[in-house]
């Protein structure tokens, strides 16, 4: 024991002196020797919090895609090529297209039931029908639904249908078991050169879910930091003014800070929310109204302490004005104290925010943001896991930077923590 | 509360006549009261006390006497629920009890200083030294230039002893004794008149402490300063002392100068704080020790509040107080020992409610 004691004992001083001595960025980098093994939590954190940054802030250099836009298939998995509807006959058919069935009869066109096949060939069908591609004749479609794939294939094969339709990455499956069958190509006209895949997949309106989280980073910070600020500057003042000042007017904010307080928090901004409608900046005052009662609470109780303070009796002594100790002597004592929970607050702001847009409260509706993707992508949960699972991990990655970051700067700007 | 309160308060005589140019500031029959669930206790009652021009007035009594109550009080200090309740404190001429807040705050520095008990906390850690001091200086005289303020900074920090270049130091970078000679220099930084010094030896070591003390005496001669020396160390007192002003449950029991006070202490709780200082030639005797406790200022005993406690208690200590009078050249006692009453021989009923 003694041992180990001797050998921990000049290391302990060396980094209160250095502390003194370097400045900010240089305490960052040197929190590598204080931390010992834990020192890449700072750094890790720090750097990813920059980067959601200039994420935030330059959404459009990173974004791929407008995120309000439709720019492809719908639901697509990440990665995955969309599937365009083929259109096949029997083999040696001379048919090479919905326009050369154009014969004056209902030709028999084979659909799988519960596929998007029926509705594509339709619109074609329209199409051709309209721009008069079709020659004399007017083309007409008898469709027949079978209850799965290898059924109408057969069915095909055995020349009952004259073409039939289905998704591509299905008939791919299959297409093997059944030599008579000839894929021909799409059944839409240019539909096959759309098949643009997406990293993370695309949501029920065909957006690019990428563009969408990247974009959606850009409101998250804005609500996190908008409201933290806001907050900041209206609890700040306030609880300088209690605590300093101190008896009715103290009692009296006091009890309205409390009963906000008491309040559960969600609800209240729901409240706020609903009751302002929704745009942005509501958001932001829903949820800046959430967190004014904690910053009054924090620096009213600083204030109360520091001035008791004796350097405050002394300014007092050498004539300082209130508004100067107020200034001077209280406020850049307290100023510690708000930076600490600011960072935890951003993060809370933040999740708050998504809170209230996934209930579908405060925000327009096409705004690219994760609380709105969630809440889309909550309802094909089981079809679709990627449309929750990276707006979720997006919201799980910036809180839980901007805590790391939080509680790794209380540590480096106030080593004394680290001491207890 | 008790019936006697008129009488005193016309015995209230003051010790030899002094020429009021010889007064600095003058306390008349100053009241402190501090209020609390229980009642209205009361810190300081009833002091008069004169504190001459160029002298160091030791002010000593036992923890919670109210010596330090008295002392922010001179500087009317006092913050709710405390108040000054009665009296007079006239310094170089004014009343400082009848100036509105303003100009009180611009004597404040100015013209009176205090020195804080603790070093460690009584400067604001997140401000350079040379900031504490620019600011009491431009605070006072808005016309000085930041460069002339940081000039006379550095004079007088290095009048003290420090070295120029450490105002741009930070509190925490000093030791206490430094602090404490920044905080006698904030004081100086207007030239004030009057320093209160509020026990700020008692975090010091004792050789620190005598380099303080040494300082003190020479800034005394230098800045024709009046100092008034809040302390419970009879040493500190007898070291550098002038006068001395002994204070007991709130009230002024004895004024003399130091010659006189410890050659030939009048008042029996003087006496008694006198031989309970340890004294190392007396190596066998055991220390005196002070029958009983404070008494509670919530509810004084009537009379002397010392009679519980006093080994001379006659019969009419409890029932009538005695006022603070001449008892010998140069020195004022408040105690019937020394006092003449028609009651005084005659053994009375203590009525009080």
């Amino acid at each position: 024991m003694a041992v180990t004691e001797e050998r921990q004992a000049p290391d302990a001083p060396d980094w209160h002196e250095e502390l003194e001595n370097v400045g900010l960025v240089r305490r960052i980098f040197q929190a590598r020797r204080w931390y010992k093994a834990d020192w890449w939590f700072v750094v890790i954190s720090s750097v990813a919090v920059a980067g959601f940054f200039i994420v935030a802030i330059f959404p459009q250099w990173f974004a791929p895609h407008d995120p309000r836009e439709e720019v492809g298939a719908r639901v697509l998995a990440p990665g995955e090529a969309p599937a365009f509807e083929v259109f096949m006959v029997p083999a040696g058919s001379q048919v090479a297209g919905l326009a050369d069935m154009a014969t004056g009869e209902r030709e028999s066109f084979g659909v799988v039931v519960g596929e998007p096949t029926s509705d594509v060939a339709r619109d074609e069908v329209e199409r051709l029908n309209e721009e008069g591609l079709t020659g004399d004749e007017r083309l007409r479609l008898g469709l027949e639904r079978f209850d799965d794939l290898p059924e109408m294939l057969t069915a095909l094969s055995a020349g009952e249908l004259v073409a039939a339709g289905a998704a591509s990455d299905q008939v791919d499956l299959v297409i093997d078991d059944f030599p008579e069958v000839e894929v021909v190509g799409s059944i839409a006209e240019g539909d096959e050169g759309a098949g643009q895949s997406f990293l993370l997949g695309t949501n029920q309106l065909g957006q690019d879910m990428l563009s969408r989280i990247i974009w959606g980073t850009r409101i998250a910070f804005l609500i996190g930091f908008a409201s933290a600020v806001f907050a900041i500057v209206i609890g700040v003042p306030l609880g300088l003014l209690a605590g300093f000042a101190g008896g009715k007017l103290d009692r009296g904010m006091s009890i309205i800070m409390d009963s906000l307080y008491a309040f559960p928090g969600l609800i209240l901004a729901i409240a706020i929310a609903a009751v302002l409608g929704p745009s942005v900046f509501n958001v932001i005052v829903a949820i800046a109204v959430l967190y004014i009662p904690t910053y009054f609470r924090i620096v009213r109780g600083q204030t109360l302490s520091a001035k008791e303070e004796l350097y405050v009796e002394a300014a007092r002594s050498l004539g300082a004005k209130s508004t100067v100790i107020l200034r001077r002597y209280i406020f850049p004592n307290v100023i510690p104290s708000v930076a600490i929970i600011f960072s935890v607050n951003v993060a809370d702001a933040i999740l708050t925010g998504a809170g209230l847009s996934f209930l579908g409260i405060g925000l327009p509706p096409d705004t690219p943001d994760w609380g709105i993707d969630l809440a889309r992508g909550q309802q094909s949960i089981q079809t679709a896991w990627w449309l929750v699972t990276f707006p979720g991990i997006a919201v799980m990655l910036v809180v839980l930077s901007f805590t790391m970051m939080g509680e790794g700067l209380v540590e480096i700007f106030n080593p004394k923590l680290r001491e207890r | 509360m008790y019936g006697e309160e008129p009488i005193s308060r016309e015995r209230v005589v003051m010790g030899e006549p002094v020429r009021t140019g010889d007064v600095l500031f003058s306390l008349r029959d100053v009241s402190v009261d501090y209020a609390t669930r229980a009642g209205a206790v009361k810190a300081v009652d009833r002091v008069s006390l004169d504190i001459r021009k160029g002298e160091i007035l030791g002010l000593v009594g036992e923890s919670g006497c109210g010596k330090s109550t008295l002392g922010k009080a001179m500087l009317r200090m006092i913050q709710p629920p405390g108040e000054i309740t009665e009296g007079q404190m006239i310094f170089d001429g004014t009343d400082l009890m009848t100036l509105n807040s303003r100009r009180m705050r611009e004597l404040r520095g100015a013209r009176l200083g205090m020195v804080f008990q603790d070093p460690m906390t009584s400067l604001d850690p997140l401000q350079k030294i040379v900031d504490h001091l620019t600011e009491t200086v431009m605070t006072h005289e808005p016309s000085t230039s930041e460069a002339a303020a940081r000039d006379r900074a550095e004079q007088l920090v290095s009048r003290l002893g420090l070295r120029e270049e450490r105002i741009d130091d930070y509190p925490h970078q000093f030791s206490g004794g430094m602090r404490q000679r920044i905080m006698i220099a904030l004081a100086l930084a207007l030239r004030a008149d009057l320093v209160i010094a509020d026990e700020p030896t008692t975090a010091l070591d004792v050789i620190v402490e005598a380099q303080f003390l040494d300082l003190l005496r020479e800034l005394r001669a230098e800045f024709d300063l009046t100092i008034v020396l809040i302390t419970h160390n009879i040493g500190v007192v007898a070291e550098v002392a002038d006068r001395v002003a002994v204070m007991y449950a709130g009230r002024m029991v004895e004024v003399a100068g130091v010659d006189g006070l410890f050659l030939d202490t009048k008042h029996p709780y003087g006496q008694g704080l006198l031989k309970a200082v340890p004294n190392i030639q007396l190596a066998d005797a055991e220390l005196y020790q002070m029958e009983g406790s404070p008494p509670n200022l919530l509810r004084p005993p009537p009379g002397c509040s010392f009679h519980p406690r006093c080994p001379s208690e006659m019969p009419i200590c409890s029932s009538v107080e005695p006022s603070l009078r001449a008892v010998d050249q140069d020195h004022l006692a408040a105690c019937w020992l020394y006092e003449d009453h028609p009651e005084k021989r005659v053994p009375v009923e203590v009525a009080h409610d």
